[in-house]
């Protein structure tokens, strides 16, 4: 069992050291197939190499079509909406029509539809998303300057509620139908059940507005250097509202595969020996079932962090926090449509690239896939 | 075995324990250091909640609301509107005068002032400001409206403007421009673009300090301001995307002034310590915008919009047939000024007055007899016919408002009553607004902000203001066009008599009172709140009954003052050690304590 897994890495490494040769060939849909299988370098692996080479080609083929999809998407469906974000600023505010013209050709509104989209793509090909209407900065710009506090917050979130998730799923599974499995599997399942506006939005009256023990909103105090030990501390409480609400609500999903993962493997035969061999239960789930049962569950994993981010939306508008999905909500009511493009295809090429990072971990973590 | 597996478990909690120490001590240490960073000088910050959108804070270009509020606290005009009524009262100039026709307007300046980095401020700099925005397209974006009928300006002296207008105009042309400074902006390589984000120079009573984005907009005290300088050093506005959080923070203490607050909120709100609320007269109108039949400049109809409301009969039973006292006290409960036409009451001068003949109230009978006269006769289910044709109106409405949809099921029963089917037809606001820009729609909630002058809004009145053939540059507020009101709206325009104009304006009112293209339902209250434990001397416009946030002018603001010490010692904001011990400890036992208290009695069990 172990050796195949030991020199698995040591193919597998070279079809990878070729990648990137296979990388672009990739891109020539007649190559990858004559590529596998015609160069079978090692003759215990070629159905092995060629087979990874084409799972991972087929999964790359599959991301690309998808973010060609986005990026389609991206610009069609926004301009599909109702709504005319130069009608709309000129709503409720006296504009002449020639102000309101002025504004139309410096959004590039007054353009064919046809020559904007073409604008946008050759704009995304060169990492120009545009400029943003409200913002009157580059959408790529706001977007680094947006991602860093929404990746502390949904870091942050994350490893909480993965670590939470997978100890109290592997307990609950242990000891399943136990008063305690009940208690965290039901606990956790009514909170991934609560609307996260509504519990964003009680945490803030209890703890911010009654109470009074933490800020109501925001990242940091203004003026205060976020560097600073003060400033540090400032941040940490800013963020501890919002951050149990993430993690409240989506630890969940964590918790249900780890304990539905670990029921799998807990009437695999290995485990009576192991018993056998002398080993506590402790012991027994610790060293043999858990790792086992983790192999599943990293993927879901790795497929939900991509979800984590786009589930931030709710939580940064709830507690105003500076980031990437509080610059999506605003954006929606702009419309600020170069914004609302930008964020899309990030969200989105953020979701397929873990995908694609979760099947090719999947690959590498599950023997039985390999091997499939 | 046993004893390194107990001995490790030990070690692991060991190393929890002290985690959770570190956490509650360090986070127990810290609000005791913010506070003393913070307190220096916290009591002369006013810190007021906003979620506004900013683009820059270039008055040239930004149009947005926080942007343009906060420009009237940064660039004095010409000439100002008041506190006590929003009319024309001083500003850079102390006197104005005009020829005969209304075409050349001098203005005498203030001697002596300066912007606040010290340097003069003169005629110069108007002349500078007004010629930049129109000659340059690029600068007129956000006001070029408002110099389009300037023809030229001059500066006889330092303390001298002139402006020659194209065609006369009786409502004074230095208002709500903001000035600034040439020796600052003539030196900027594209002033369009520039985002003018820190240390402003300005001649208003406070100056930006500093911005950022979605975080906190400050504001400083200029020393160099004419009034003389204000009693507080900063405004500091901090962003809550939420409206909800905006409560949170003020009955926290976390800011000192909130508005535009919902009924509910505001009463949730009123019992609040050191919480004082205000429930200011505004400056807004919301209505039911009719269909009257929307055309294009030459006429063209187009859009979707029942033929029956072009019958100014159907349109005047539709008022008729509305309870609008009921309404404004169930949807509104009570926070809306009963309203005539659409210039709000807060303009005393200009609004259409409640005696006037043509105003009608809610009148069942009169509305049936409206509906008979135009031929619409009750068919069997009681919804009136003609020519086989049922009388079936759609009343397009925001989903998100919950005064809209209130008004929507108020509205369908009255309707019913008179014989009209109403339908709501609850949509999103884009869809809305999308929808009435290409005349779908039968009737739609409607609502605008009215400036002091009622110039503007009688303007987007008029034919003119309808689109052109193409469906472009329409301004209109309801697609109404009578060539009477034409006439009226164009006296007033030129008029310098005011109380001729008033006559004028009021006239206009009743015409379009009496033609129906919408009916103004109230005139909707601010709803604001501060912290009277840490600020007093708000000042409100109109003064008696008026608004401190988004008024015409910088009035609001500038008057504050600390509230005395001894008030403000009870505030909130930080917690002691205690709360925080607490407030690991609910952390804990919410999430994972009670899971491990089962857990460790489970486990002893498969010890056994």
């Amino acid at each position: 069992m172990t050796t195949p897994t030991h020199s698995y890495p040591g193919p597998a490494g070279g079809p990878g050291g070729g990648d990137p040769a296979g990388g672009p060939g990739g891109a020539d849909p007649g190559a990858p197939d004559l590529l596998g299988p015609g160069q079978p370098r090692d003759m215990d692996e070629p159905p092995k190499g060629g087979s990874f080479l084409g799972y991972l080609l087929r999964k790359l083929g599959g991301a690309l079509t998808s973010m060609i999809l986005v990026v389609v998407l991206g610009f069609f469906a926004f301009r599909m909406l109702p709504g005319d974000p130069v009608l709309k600023i000129a709503k409720e505010r006296p504009m002449s029509p020639a102000q309101i013209a002025e504004l139309r050709s410096q959004y590039g509104l007054d353009k064919p539809v046809i020559v904007q989209f073409w604008d946008y793509l050759v704009g995304i090909f060169t990492g120009d998303l545009g400029e943003s209407y409200v913002y009157r900065k580059p959408v790529s710009a706001l977007i680094v300057d947006y991602l860093g506090p929404t990746l502390l917050l949904t870091a942050t979130a994350a490893v909480i509620a993965i670590g939470l998730g997978l100890w109290l799923g592997q307990l609950s599974a242990w000891r399943r139908n136990s008063l305690f499995d009940k208690v965290a599997s039901s606990t956790s399942l009514v909170f991934w059940s609560v609307p996260t506006f509504w519990l964003g939005l009680i945490l803030l009256m209890i703890f911010g507005g009654t109470l009074q023990w933490l800020p109501t909103g925001g990242m940091i105090t203004p003026g205060l250097d976020p560097w600073s030990f003060a400033g540090i501390i400032d941040v940490i409480k800013h963020l501890i509202l919002p951050v149990i609400t993430m993690v409240a609500v989506v630890y969940a999903q964590f918790l249900m595969v780890m304990r539905a993962s670990l029921i799998e493997e807990m009437s695999e035969d290995y485990l009576t020996t192991a018993r056998a061999k002398g080993l506590t239960e402790d012991e027994v789930r610790k060293k043999h079932a858990v790792p086992n049962a983790l192999l599943p569950t990293v993927t879901v994993v790795f497929m939900h962090i991509g979800g984590l981010i786009a589930g931030a939306v709710t939580v940064e508008a709830v507690f105003s926090w500076p980031g990437l999905g509080k610059l999506t909500f605003e954006a929606i009511s702009g419309p600020d449509l170069p914004l609302l493009q930008g964020t899309f295809v990030v969200f989105s090429a953020i979701i397929i690239v873990m995908n694609l990072a979760a099947d090719i971990v999947y690959r590498f973590l599950d023997p039985r896939v390999r091997r499939a | 075995m046993f004893v390194r597996h107990k001995l490790r478990r030990r070690l692991g909690k060991y190393l929890a324990g002290v985690a959770a120490m570190a956490l509650v001590t360090g986070v127990a240490t810290a609000p005791a250091q913010a506070e003393t960073t913070e307190a220096a000088d916290d009591s002369k910050v006013l810190r007021i909640a906003t979620d506004g959108f900013i683009d820059s804070f270039n008055p040239f270009t930004s149009f947005y609301l926080l942007p343009t509020n906060s420009f009237r606290y940064m660039y004095e005009n010409l000439v100002n509107n008041s506190a006590e009524d929003a009319q024309v009262t001083e500003g850079l100039a102390t006197e104005w005068d005009t020829d005969s026709a209304g075409k050349v307007w001098t203005y005498k300046m203030r001697p002596d002032m300066k912007w606040s980095d010290d340097e003069p401020l003169t005629s110069k700099d108007v002349a500078w400001t007004y010629n930049q925005m129109m000659e340059k397209d690029e600068l007129s974006v956000a006001n070029g409206g408002l110099v389009e009928n300037f023809d030229k300006v001059e500066t006889p002296d330092d303390q001298t403007v002139v402006i020659t207008l194209k065609k006369p105009q009786s409502n004074n042309p230095g208002q709500e421009i903001p000035v600034v400074p040439e020796h600052v902006w003539s030196k900027i390589d594209k002033p369009g673009v520039f985002k003018n984000d820190k240390k402003s120079v300005g001649s208003g009573p406070f100056q930006l300090e500093s911005y950022e984005a979605n975080k906190s907009v400050t504001l400083k005290a200029n020393p160099n301001f004419w009034r003389g300088a204000p009693k507080i050093d900063e405004i500091q506005y901090r962003y809550y995307t939420n409206s909800d959080a905006q409560v949170q923070a003020i009955r926290s203490g976390e800011v000192d002034f909130i508005t535009g607050l919902t009924p509910e909120q505001f009463k949730a709100i009123e019992g609040a310590d050191n919480v004082e609320t205000n429930v200011g007269n505004g400056r807004r109108f919301q209505g039911i915008s009719i269909n009257p039949g929307v055309a294009d400049a030459k006429n063209n109809e187009f859009g979707t919009g029942n033929k029956a409301l072009k019958d100014k009969k159907v349109r005047q039973a539709i008022r008729a047939g509305i309870d609008v006292d009921t309404l404004r006290k169930q949807v509104m409960q009570d926070y809306a000024q009963p309203a005539t036409s659409f210039i709000p009451s807060v303009y005393e001068k200009w609004a259409l007055p409640a005696d006037n003949p043509v105003v009608s109230g809610f009148d069942v009978d009169k509305a049936k007899k409206l509906l008979d006269e135009a031929g619409w006769k009750e068919g069997s289910d009681g919804i009136r016919e003609k020519d086989g044709k049922k009388l079936e109106l759609r009343f397009l409405t925001d989903s998100d408002a919950t005064v809209e949809q209130n008004t929507a099921k108020f509205l369908e029963p009255w309707m019913k009553d008179i014989g009209i089917k109403l339908k709501n037809e609850a949509s999103d606001v884009d869809t809305v607004s999308e929808r009435t820009t290409k005349g779908d729609y039968d009737m739609y909630y409607s609502g605008w902000s009215i400036n002091p002058d009622p110039d503007y809004q009688l303007g987007i009145n008029t034919c003119d203001s309808r689109p052109d053939a193409d469906g472009n540059g329409g301004t209109s507020q309801d697609g109404y066009c009578n060539k009477e009101f034409d006439k009226l709206y164009k006296a007033q325009h030129t008029e310098l008599d005011e109380k001729k104009r008033v006559d004028l304006v009021h006239q206009a009112l009743a015409q379009h009172y009496e033609d129906t293209p919408s009916v103004t339902l109230w005139y909707p209250n601010q709803l604001e709140a501060y912290r009277s434990d840490r600020f007093t001397g708000f000042t409100k416009q109109p003064t008696d009954g008026g608004i401190i946030a988004n008024q015409v002018g910088y009035w609001g603001y500038s008057s504050v003052e600390p509230a005395k010490a001894d008030d403000a010692s009870g505030q909130g904001g930080g917690m002691g050690a205690g709360g925080w011990i607490g407030i690991a400890v609910a952390a804990i036992v919410v999430i994972g304590g009670g899971g491990f208290l089962l857990n460790r009695r489970k486990k002893s069990e498969d010890r056994e």
